[in-house]
C-alpha cells in the first residue's frame, strides 16, 4: 500500500512563448515510513514535482495524470481540499531557509501558525506546543526563546525552525527540497540527520529532493534519477549506486565532487557532461539525453526509452544502457 | 532601539535647523521691505525708520535670524502686522480647522487606498484590478481643485446634501462642523489615494511573491489567510514610506483646497499672508509646515521599526 502514488504525471507551463513541458510522464511509488530521494541537476523537474505533489505549481501549469496520496487523487482536490491537507498531512521543507520564513513574525508564531490554523487550537496551546516542537529539532528553551525573529537566528537554525514548522501537525509525508543547498557544511550533516532523526522510525515518508548523489545515498533507502522532465534511472538506493546503468547517471557520479569517497578513488578530476538540456518548448521526440548521451545509437532517436527492469526494484529508462558494476 | 531613536532625533533637530536656515535665507533675498509696505508709499522717513527699528530691520541678518530661532524656541513666534495679533493667536484659530482636515484627508486616503491596492493585487489582471488601475490613473491625472469644485456641484449644488464652503466651527457642533470638512477632506484624499492604491498594489504583488508566503501557503493557509497574515504587512513598508512623503503634498494641497472651499485654516492664512507681504506670519507658518512634515517623517521611521523587527534591533542568538 503506497502513501504516495504519482502516475504518468505530465506538467506543462503555458508561456508566452507557448506551453512548455516540465514533466513527462513521471510515476513513482512512496509507502508510509520510506524515504525516497529524487536527484538531477538544476531545471530537471525536481522541484516541479514536489510543487505539484503540494498543489503550489505556478498558476500558468496544467497538469495530466494522477497524484495518489491516501487514496485521493489531489489533481481532482480542489482548492479547500488541498488546504486541509497541506501542513497537515504533508508538508514541505524549503531550499532557503533565509527567505523561507517571514521577516516580521515571530518563529513562535510562525511554528504554532498551523497548529492553529488546522486543529483550531488556542494561542496559549499552540505556542506551547511550539515550543515543544523548537526543542525537537534541536532549539531548546530558554536559549531559543519563541519570541526571536528570523533575522535573530543563523541559517542551519532557521533550517530547523522550518522543520518544526513542517513537523508540526505530524504528517504522513515530509517533503524536503533541497534542505541543505543553502547552508554551510557542518550545518548541511546537522540538518541532514535532523531530518533522518525525525523521520526515523516513525510512519512519516521522506521525499528528498537534491541535486547532490552524495545526500542521496547516505538519506535514502529508495533513489529516482530524473533528467529533462523524465525520469531516467530508478531503484533502492544501494543497487542503483552499485550498478548505475543510465548514461545520464554515470555522468552525474562521475561529476559529484567530494563526500562519494567511499565509491570514488581520491584524486579523480571531476567530469563534465557536454551539451545542453533540452528546451522544454521543443523536446526531442527521442530519449530527452540523446543529444549530450556517450552511447547514443540510431534508434534513440524515434521515439522515447521506455523503462525497462534490470532486476527487480531497479528500472531503467534507456535503450543501451551499462550493464554491470560501476567502475570505481 | 534606544539608538535608533536617538539618531532619528538627531537627523530630525538638524533638518530643522537647516530648514529655518533656508526659510530666514529666502525671506532675506525677497525684494521689498516689510517697512515700507505697511507704511505706504507716502510714509516720512523718520517714520519708516521709527518701524524698522522697532521691527528690528535696522540689525544685521544673522542677529535677526537669531532672534527669530530664539523665538521660535521659546514660543514666541512674533505679531502680524495685518491681523494686529501674534502669530501663535492666528495659528491656535485655525488649526482647529487644518488640522481635523489634514487627519480626516489622511485617513480617507488610506481606508481606501491600502484595501484596493491589496484587492487589486489579490486579482492581478482581473477585472477588479483593472478598474482599480483605471480609476487610479484618472485620480492621480486629476487636479484636486477640479475634483473639489465637481465634488461642490454635485454635493452642494446639485443634491444639495453638504454645504459649498465656509466652516460652521466646533461651536456649532461635532456633526456640522465635520459636514464643512467633509467634501474638503474627500477632494484632498482622492489623489493621495490614487498614488497610495498603486504603491500598495505594487508592493503586495513583489511580497505575494516571496517564499515566506509560499511558506504560508504550504502550512495550509488559504490564499487569503497568507495574503493578510503574510503578504499585506511586509507590503505596508514601502506604503508607510509613501504616507510620510504624501504629507506635504497634503499641506501643499490644503493651501488650494482651503481657498476654494473658503475655509479659514492655515492653507487659506499662509496665502493670504503671502498676499499682503505678511512676512513674519509666512515665515513662522512655512517653518511650522516643515516642522510638522519632519515630524511626521519621524513618526514614520518609527513605525518601520513597528513594522519591521529587523530595524529594532536586538541581536543573534550565540
Amino acid at each position: 500500500m503506497s502513501l504516495l502514488s504519482l502516475q504518468d504525471l505530465t506538467v506543462t507551463l503555458d508561456t508566452p512563448e507557448g506551453p512548455a513541458t516540465v514533466l513527462d510522464r513521471v510515476s513513482f511509488d512512496l509507502a508510509p515510513g520510506e524515504s525516497l530521494g529524487i536527484v538531477g541537476e538544476s531545471g530537471c523537474g525536481k522541484s516541479m514535482t514536489a510543487l505539484a505533489v503540494m498543489g503550489l505549481l505556478p498558476a500558468a501549469a496544467r497538469c495530466r495524470g494522477r497524484i495518489d496520496f491516501e487514496d485521493q487523487d489531489l489533481l481532482t482536490l480542489d482548492e479547500r481540499a488541498l488546504c486541509a491537507l497541506r501542513g497537515r498531512r504533508i508538508a514541505m521543507v524549503f531550499q532557503e531557509p533565509m527567505t523561507a520564513l517571514n521577516p516580521v513574525k515571530t518563529i513562535g508564531f510562525q511554528v504554532a501558525e498551523g497548529l492553529r490554523w488546522h486543529f483550531g487550537l488556542g494561542r496559549g496551546e499552540a505556542e506551547a506546543r511550539a515550543l515543544k516542537l523548537l526543542d525537537r529539532v534541536g532549539l531548546p528553551q530558554p536559549r531559543f526563546s519563541p519570541d526571536l525573529y528570523p533575522h535573530q537566528l543563523s541559517g542551519g537554525q532557521r533550517q530547523r525552525v522550518v522543520i518544526a514548522m513542517a513537523l508540526a501537525c505530524d504528517p504522513a509525508l515530509l517533503i524536503a527540497d533541497e534542505p541543505t543547498t543553502a547552508l554551510d557544511v557542518t550545518s548541511q550533516a546537522e540538518i541532514l540527520a535532523l531530518i533522518a532523526e525525525v523521520t526515523a522510525g516513525s510512519k512519516m515518508a521522506l521525499m528528498l529532493i537534491t541535486h547532490d548523489l552524495a545526500v542521496v545515498w547516505q538519506n535514502t533507502a529508495a533513489m529516482l534519477v530524473m533528467y529533462a522532465g523524465t525520469v531516467a534511472e530508478r531503484g533502492a538506493t544501494a543497487e542503483v549506486f552499485a550498478r548505475m546503468a543510465h548514461p545520464y547517471t554515470r555522468g552525474l557520479l562521475a561529476a559529484s565532487p567530494g563526500a562519494l569517497e567511499d565509491i570514488l578513488p581520491a584524486g579523480r578530476r571531476l567530469a563534465t557532461i557536454p551539451g545542453q538540456v533540452p528546451d522544454p518548448h521543443d523536446r526531442p521526440q527521442g530519449c530527452v539525453f540523446a543529444g549530450r548521451c556517450p552511447r547514443v545509437a540510431d534508434d534513440c532517436l524515434p521515439c522515447p526509452p521506455g523503462e525497462r527492469l534490470l532486476v527487480p526494484g531497479h528500472a531503467v529508462a534507456c535503450l543501451h544502457p551499462h550493464e554491470g558494476e560501476t567502475p570505481s | 532601539m534606544a539608538l535608533f531613536l536617538l539618531q532619528r532625533l538627531g537627523t530630525l533637530l538638524i533638518t530643522l535647523l537647516v530648514a529655518s536656515l533656508l526659510v530666514f535665507l529666502v525671506m532675506e533675498v525677497l525684494p521689498g521691505d516689510p517697512a515700507a509696505i505697511i507704511l505706504g508709499v507716502n510714509a516720512r522717513a523718520d517714520t519708516l525708520a521709527a518701524l524698522r527699528a522697532e521691527m528690528g530691520l535696522d540689525r544685521p541678518a544673522w542677529e535677526r535670524y537669531l532672534l527669530w530661532l530664539g523665538g521660535l524656541v521659546t514660543g514666541d513666534l512674533g505679531r502680524s502686522y495685518t491681523y494686529g495679533v501674534t502669530v501663535w493667536e492666528l495659528v491656535a484659530e485655525r488649526i482647529g480647522l487644518s488640522l481635523p482636515l489634514a487627519l480626516m484627508a489622511i485617513v480617507l486616503s488610506t481606508v481606501l487606498a491600502i484595501p484596493l491596492g491589496v484587492l487589486a493585487a489579490a486579482r492581478r489582471n482581473k477585472a477588479a484590478d483593472v478598474g482599480v488601475m483605471g480609476f487610479t490613473q484618472l485620480g492621480i491625472a486629476i487636479p484636486n481643485f477640479w475634483f473639489a469644485i465637481l465634488l461642490i456641484l454635485l454635493f452642494a449644488v446639485h443634491w444639495q446634501v453638504l454645504p459649498a464652503g465656509g466652516f460652521a466651527g466646533w461651536d456649532a457642533g461635532f456633526w456640522p462642523a465635520l459636514k464643512t470638512l467633509l467634501l474638503p477632506a474627500v477632494a484632498l484624499a482622492l489623489p493621495q489615494a490614487a498614488i497610495l492604491a498603486r504603491v500598495t498594489r505594487s508592493s503586495v504583488l513583489e511580497t505575494l511573491g516571496e517564499d515566506y508566503v509560499r511558506t504560508a501557503r504550504a502550512k495550509g493557509l488559504s490564499r487569503r489567510a497568507a495574503l493578510w497574515h503574510h503578504a499585506v504587512r511586509n507590503a505596508l513598508i514601502p506604503v508607510v514610506t509613501i504616507m510620510g512623503l504624501q504629507f506635504s503634498f497634503l499641506l501643499a494641497g490644503t493651501i488650494i483646497i482651503e481657498n476654494v472651499f473658503y475655509l479659514p485654516g492655515l492653507g487659506r492664512l499662509i496665502f493670504q499672508a503671502i498676499a499682503q507681504r505678511d512676512l513674519i506670519v509666512v515665515k513662522d507658518l512655512v517653518i511650522l509646515l516643515a516642522a510638522s512634515v519632519v515630524v511626521v517623517n519621524f513618526l514614520v521611521d518609527l513605525l518601520y521599526a513597528v513594522l519591521d523587527p529587523r530595524l529594532r534591533g536586538g541581536g543573534h542568538v550565540l
